[in-house]
């Protein structure tokens, strides 16, 4: 019992709370597994294009184990709940969007008022709570054309991660990828040096 | 335009509780539950006083929580952070007397009678006391769905389904206890299932009995659940919290409850 979490599980492990963009992402990555007719302990890997680095991203992570370390997890900064799964066994990739106001319930709006709160007064924090348990049932129950809207897309998978040679950074003395330095007349820097330096040297 | 303000008085004058409600449900125990235009929602200890509906404003006075007052349960909880046992392990069960699964250190327990129901056989087993708490200890050669319950002066019972070793999802007998909540399917219960139960009394579905539910570490200071059973005597709750659930039936002066064991 103790292996062999379900995804639910895991993402909630890994992600420390339960919050509704976080189960948004349980129910995203579910629905790729089935999509893509991938069983839950697939391990060939998958690629995640997110287009937001909230919540719901643990989720991908955790359940469909495309992380950023594995560099299979890659992120788009459109501020968009969008994502696309891609599986390189099957040449198929899903785009996942969440439907506009799809989850504009007011339970929602009473929750993101109550988590911008400070501090919660007893009160508070059990009307938190309960709206959790509200949304959980909600989010996890509904149907998924109610939340998604999804394509089937095609994907240049990316080739595997490559490493990159390691050099020293002229200024700071600390070790930097090579195709991340700048070539100035101080030597070779690595980024934050060279930025200190007025972005010329 | 039917929406009222609600104000209180908790002893030194009418104060703003809440604006623009639109819906007030008394409850029990002099629950208010309000939820205003915005979607705010409240449960306050008060009864009302006053309604000027000409005013749209409604006075409530608070009731001041008497300690003591509340109707105290005991339960069962497994001394393990781990949610479950595996083979071989010692089973260890917590004896606990409160509300609400907040325990009560100060409530008594008299004329305790504990029993181990497993494949049939039924004997007795002895409470150790234990740091302050009263304990159960099953021995580690237990095996299979072991059902645990307590009698307090045949007023109090609890029970609680122990399941040590390989999965044995087949149905669970009833006890045969005066008030009995009972698993319909008995399976590992998770998050973001349906969990259903039966309430029995003296064997019989009990229609129409009100269940309260609750989980361990809840903030709320009441139950967080209220279920009420159907025509065969049965209710399902969503469980959307993580931990422990005990479901607590009240019914002719016995107060009978039930701990759900989640592993998560
Ligand atoms: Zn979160
Ligand atoms: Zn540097």
């Amino acid at each position: 019992m103790c292996k062999n979490m379900p995804p639910l599980e895991l993402a909630i492990q890994f992600h420390g709370h339960i919050c509704p963009g976080l189960l948004i992402g349980v129910r995203a990555a579910e629905f790729a597994q089935k999509h893509l007719d991938i069983s839950q302990d697939y391990d060939e890997e998958l690629l995640a294009v997110v287009e937001t680095d909230s919540c719901g991203v643990d989720a991908i992570q955790a359940i469909l184990g495309c992380t950023f370390g594995k560099g299979n997890l890659i992120f788009n900064d459109y501020g968009k709940n969008v994502y696309t799964i891609a599986s390189r066994d099957k040449n198929q990739a899903v785009r996942i969007a969440q439907k506009y106001g799809a989850t504009s319930f007011r339970e929602s709006e009473r929750f993101r008022e109550l988590n911008r709160k400070q501090v919660l007064s007893e009160e508070e924090a059990a009307e938190k709570e309960n709206l959790i348990g509200v949304l959980f049932e909600k989010i996890m129950t509904m149907p998924l054309e109610d939340l998604f809207t999804w394509e089937d897309v095609e994907l240049k998978m990316p080739g595997k991660a490559q490493i990159h040679a390691t050099r020293q950074c002229a200024v700071c003395g600390e070790g930097v990828m090579e195709t991340r330095t700048r070539q100035t007349e101080t030597g070779i820097l690595c980024i934050p040096c060279y930025n200190k330096l007025g972005g010329e040297a | 335009m039917c929406e009222a303000n609600v104000y209180i008085d908790r002893g030194a004058g009418e104060e703003l509780l809440m604006e623009k409600v639109d819906r007030i449900i008394p409850g029990e125990e002099n629950n208010i539950f309000m939820e205003s235009i915005f979607g705010e929602r409240r449960v306050v200890k008060a009864r009302i006083r006053e309604m000027e509906l000409v005013h749209h404003r409604i006075i409530l006075e608070e009731v001041k929580e008497a300690t003591g007052v509340r109707e105290l349960e005991i339960w069962l909880e497994p001394d393990t952070d781990h949610g479950h046992f595996h083979e071989g392990e010692e089973v260890s069960l917590k004896l606990l007397k409160g509300y609400n699964m907040k325990a009560d250190p100060t409530a008594g327990l008299q004329d305790i009678k504990a029993f181990v129901v497993s494949e049939g056989d039924k004997r007795e087993v002895h409470l150790h006391e234990h740091d302050e708490s009263k304990n159960i200890i099953l021995g580690q050669e237990t095996e299979g769905l072991i059902q645990v319950y307590v009698n307090e002066e045949d007023k109090l019972y609890t029970k609680l389904i122990v399941e040590i070793g390989h999965h044995h999802h087949h149905g669970l007998e009833p006890l045969g206890l005066p008030l009995e909540i009972v698993p319909s399917n008995y399976s590992h219960a998770r998050m973001g299932e349906n969990y259903e139960i039966q309430v029995l009394k003296d064997g019989e579905p009990l229609t129409g009995a009100e269940v309260r539910a609750t989980y361990s570490g809840t903030q709320n200071r009441d139950y967080p659940h209220h279920l009420t059973t159907d025509s065969e005597g049965k209710t399902r709750l969503y469980l959307t919290a993580r931990g422990n659930y005990l479901f607590t039936v009240k019914h002719d002066g016995i107060t009978s409850t039930f701990t759900l064991m989640k592993s998560f």
